[in-house]
């Protein structure tokens, strides 16, 4: 009765307009035309946040080449007193590279992050990065991305479920803008912020990823951050220098993940009164690295590391460069000065790139591989070593150079180098800033390496006889008795798998229902078999259900491999937990 | 109560207004007109602030192009890459830059730039050219032809036959440094036809087949240069050279003597006419000879080759089953008389067949002829075979 009515209204409701609207405008779908919105949004932000770079480096450094000396000690430590006080009295959530808050904004606040932050972080990381301070411009144009996405998400009153998953849009959007590199943006938000593979949250990452870039392009060219020089492998045993440089690289970005681990506590236990200046001592002592011959380490550094390519520099200076960075990086950075290490991170990479490259060269002069080609791969190698994103950094080489042939050395050397950071320095570096915090996020790292537990490890051989279903019930209760088994499997014909106890072919019989086939007479059709290789998690769906479950191959559905009950289970997580 | 009334009529609009805004297509239709109005502001700060970095990058470029036509190179190198840093792919700021850097003699970062600028323009003709330089220098032959070829055929701006053959010229003079003359003549052929009558590059074209040893070339374009001034020094003594050496020596005294008088400081070319002079004087085989100037010339040059098989003592290296051309010296010496030559025609050929195997064995084991000796060792080639 109740159908009928429905039933009868449901064309009607589907051709009209308002339905029709509602169809289209269904939430997945509506997020979807949201994330192109968001990346249009975050695209034009990064663009306007690359012009504000822009002007502060050329009316606080100067526009020449050469800067003078003492523009070089006065703008970033003018400006670490300006950022000091903007960041304590006016934005305090704008400390750091922004990743962290990203996730932090989808792990604990369903989304949220104020606009003030990315006002906050706009101005700041503008200021810190055109003075000098050794920070680059794309974690915030990350958070950036995705404060807008988290604002727009709060106006167009999504629900909660994709309030979390909207920060990290923007993220992508805001990532691929500043890096003109949509598919590393897309891979670095799902392999360090979300941590998975949806194919909902996918196709809104992707689309804003796109839409961002196409609107920096609009503004700003489609010139990649670097000018690529010709990359070539003639031999395969050319890998073994490029291992060096994963050695190398490795290393390095354990020297410079333990900097952060110590320096940054440290300068947060000093007194408060101390942050006023911590950023502008930074300054200060970046300035008088570069006064003494150094100047390519303010900054981003994205012209250096062109020069690097395009082989400006001796291996040796190339080096100390690397050291260098690392030691302005390490001071921006720790004394809570705005701004991203992923140019920082590019530029040591870079440098001990063409550095361990060029020194090979000198020893080994048949080897094919130009400086660029060992700068590119050593950018890789400490995206994989430092910032602990090994898929991100072989793809962000490959769609930077746009050249598959460097795919090989690039692979080998950052599987090194991610290995020897991973032994040597457990915690990934965004893990070890978001403890420093205080805060408690899903490692992505941990989960990645997690061992998944299987159908397979809870698991045991099947106790007692298989019944028929053909079988009478006299003729399964006498096989029953015979078992110590009180929960006995039956299979069906043509196939599928039921369950039957004791107490049920004992009640059946004793109803007179001895001649009858069990099969017809169990109250439900079948129950569903699971297979060896799935996620023990599957398990849990169905056990508490029913006593026994089949566990079946994968190849022939009535061939039986054990059974899963759900004693077996939780025994085998109480293991897996105390293990 | 009209205007309460009023009021909550208002206030249902202006919730219904909210309802109406909140609905997404409206939300998103205000969003794109948000999106609109952002961009367009955003345009016009694009257009303000690469207003600002072209006019800044012209400001360094123009600065750099003065720098580097005074060959203020270490300047011109940090002002390119001031202009650079505003328009980083920028054609004409990269190879000015590159042209600075090879200034330095900064070819390594040169190459780079300009290899990164031949895979945006391979048909650039100064890329190829200065490409073609640098991998001369770092002795990559098969990429310095290859570049240098690209730059004789490639698109030049301004006088586009004149660059070409500048650069065939100068890939000339790279062959001919790595001793490949055979491929040298062969451009030198193909540039001598493109080449009109300019009498400067007709005697450098000379000066080059010369040094590719191709004499009868050189001969023909330091004609072609003298047709045009017959009293240009260097094509004289060019044309000298050559005549000398294709052994036409009384065109070359002709020419030499030319180039002598125009130039007395051309210490070579009065060497050259010394030996010339020599040459024609010494020579018994010259047809305007007398016989008795013949005789004379053999017992001369008999003495010559006497005395310098002395000085020279017993050659070494010399054959031992062949006689020693001392010995036969020694032994026809008392026949080398102007009578017994007279008496004796075939003598004549005798005696110079000694003096110029002695010659030609001095000439490979002892110091280099100079003087008459020079003069007899050239009398022995012109008349090698007949």
């Amino acid at each position: 009765m109740n159908h009928e009515p429905a039933m009868a209204a449901k064309p009607m409701n589907g051709h009209s307009p308002k339905a029709l609207l509602q169809s289209v405008f269904r939430e997945e779908r509506f997020f979807l035309i949201l994330s192109v919105f968001i990346g249009v949004f975050s695209g034009l932000a990064v663009v306007c946040f690359r012009f504000a770079i822009g002007w502060c480096r050329l009316y606080l450094l100067g526009s020449g080449a050469v800067l003078s000396p003492t523009r070089l000690l006065l703008a970033p430590t003018l400006a670490g007193l300006v950022i000091a006080v903007l960041v304590i009295h006016f934005f305090p959530l704008t400390r750091g590279s922004g990743v962290n808050q990203t996730k932090a904004a989808l792990y604990i606040y369903n989304g949220h992050i104020p606009i003030r932050t990315a006002i906050g972080k706009f101005i700041t990381a503008a200021l810190a990065i055109g003075s000098g301070h050794s920070l680059g411009p794309e974690d915030p144009s990350l958070q950036i991305g995705a404060c807008l996405a988290s604002v727009l998400g709060r106006k167009m009153r999504l629900s909660r479920d994709r309030m979390r998953l909207i920060a990290p849009v923007g993220a992508a959007a805001g990532l691929a803008a500043a890096f003109n590199a949509p598919i590393s943006a897309v891979l670095f938000v799902i392999e360090e912020v979300i941590g998975r593979w949806t194919a909902g949250i996918l196709g809104s990452v992707v689309l804003s990823a796109v839409s961002s870039v196409v609107v920096m392009r609009w503004f700003l060219g489609s010139e990649s951050l670097f000018r690529i020089p010709a990359v070539q492998l003639e031999r395969p045993s050319e890998l073994i220098a490029y291992s060096i440089l994963g050695v190398v690289g490795g290393l390095a970005s354990v020297l410079f993940s333990a900097g952060i681990a110590t320096l940054r506590p440290w300068c947060k236990a000093l007194p408060r009164w101390t942050q006023y200046f911590q950023p502008a001592l930074a300054g200060l002592l970046i300035g008088i690295i570069a006064l003494l011959g150094a100047p390519q380490i303010m900054g981003a550094g994205y012209e250096a590391m062109d020069e690097a390519m395009h082989g400006r520099f001796t291996w040796q200076f190339l080096a100390l460069l690397a050291g260098l960075k690392i030691v302005a990086t390490l001071l921006s950075f720790v004394s809570g000065t705005p701004g991203g290490m992923f140019a920082p991170t590019l530029f040591v990479g870079a440098m001990l790139g063409a550095a361990v490259g060029g020194a090979e060269h000198v020893i080994l002069p048949h080897l094919s591989g130009s400086p660029g080609t060992y700068a590119l791969v050593g950018m890789g190698v400490l995206f994989a070593g430092f910032l602990r994103a090994p898929m991100t950094s072989v793809f962000m080489v490959l769609e930077v150079s746009g050249n598959y042939s460097i795919i090989v050395p690039v692979i080998v050397a950052n599987t090194i180098a991610y290995v020897i950071s991973r032994g040597l320095q457990p915690i990934a570096i965004f893990d070890l800033r978001t403890r420093q915090d205080g805060l408690e996020l899903p490692s992505m790292e941990e989960q990645r390496e997690e061992g998944i537990l299987r159908v397979e490890d809870a698991m045991r051989p099947v106790e007692g006889p298989v019944l028929d279903a053909q079988e009478t019930v006299d003729q399964a209760l006498l096989k029953a008795e015979q078992s110590a088994a009180d929960d006995l499997l039956v299979r069906l014909r043509p196939s599928g798998w039921n369950s039957v106890t004791k107490q049920q072919l004992r009640a059946l019989a004793a109803e007179g229902k001895g001649e009858a086939a069990v099969g017809s007479l169990l109250p439900i059709l079948h129950i569903p078999a699971l297979h060896r290789d799935h996620p023990l998690e599957t398990a849990l769906r169905y056990v508490d259900r029913w006593p026994l479950v089949p566990v079946v191959s994968r190849v022939d559905f009535r061939q039986l491999e054990g059974v899963v009950s759900q004693r077996d289970v939780l025994e085998r997580y109480r293991e897996f937990g105390e293990g | 109560m009209i205007e309460s009334q009023e009021d909550k009529m208002a206030g249902r609009r202006l919730e219904e207004l909210r309802l109406y805004l909140r609905q997404q297509p409206v939300m998103l239709a205000l969003l794109a007109v948000l999106a609109l109005v952002f961009f367009l502001a955003v345009t016009v700060l694009s257009r303000t602030y690469h207003a600002q970095r072209d006019a800044l990058g012209n400001r360094w470029y123009s600065r750099g192009v003065g720098d580097l036509s005074a060959r203020r190179f270490e300047s011109a190198v940090t002002e390119f890459r001031a202009a650079l840093l505003y328009s980083r792919d920028n054609y004409v700021y990269q190879l000015n830059l590159a042209e600075a850097l090879i200034g330095l003699k900064r070819t390594g970062e040169a190459s780079a730039y300009l290899v990164n600028l031949w895979d945006r323009q391979p048909e650039d003709g100064l890329v190829n050219l200065e490409l073609g330089r640098i991998a001369g220098q770092k002795g990559q032959t098969e990429q310095a032809l290859r570049y240098y070829h690209n730059a004789v055929y490639a698109a030049w701006p301004g006088d586009q036959e004149v660059k070409r053959r500048e650069a065939r010229l100068e890939l000339i003079e790279y062959l001919l440094s790595i001793h490949a003359r055979a491929q040298a003549q062969s451009e030198l052929i193909a540039l001598e036809e493109n080449l009109g009558e300019d009498p400067a590059q007709q005697e450098r074209v000379g000066d080059l087949f010369l040094q590719a040893q191709d004499y009868e070339h050189a001969l023909g374009a330091y004609h072609l240069s003298l047709r045009s001034d017959r009293h240009n020094e260097g094509a004289l003594a060019g044309a000298g050279m050559a005549a000398f050496q294709l052994g036409r020596y009384p065109l070359a005294e002709r020419y030499l003597q030319a180039a002598v008088a125009g130039n007395p400081g051309d210490a070579q070319s009065a060497d050259r006419l010394k030996t010339t002079e020599l040459v024609l004087r010494m020579d018994p085989f010259r047809r305007q000879i007398s016989v008795a100037q013949r005789d004379r010339n053999v017992v001369a040059a008999f003495a010559t080759a006497g005395q310098r098989i002395k000085s020279c003592g017993v050659p070494k290296g010399a054959v031992a089953s062949q006689p020693n051309l001392a010995d036969r010296w020694a032994r026809m010496k008392p026949q080398i008389s102007e009578q017994d030559l007279r008496r004796d025609p075939d003598l004549v050929e005798a005696a110079m067949d000694l003096v110029f195997g002695i010659e030609r064995q001095t000439s490979a084991t002892c110091a280099t002829p100079v003087g008459t000796d020079l003069a007899l060792l050239l009398i022995a080639k012109l008349h090698e075979g007949n």
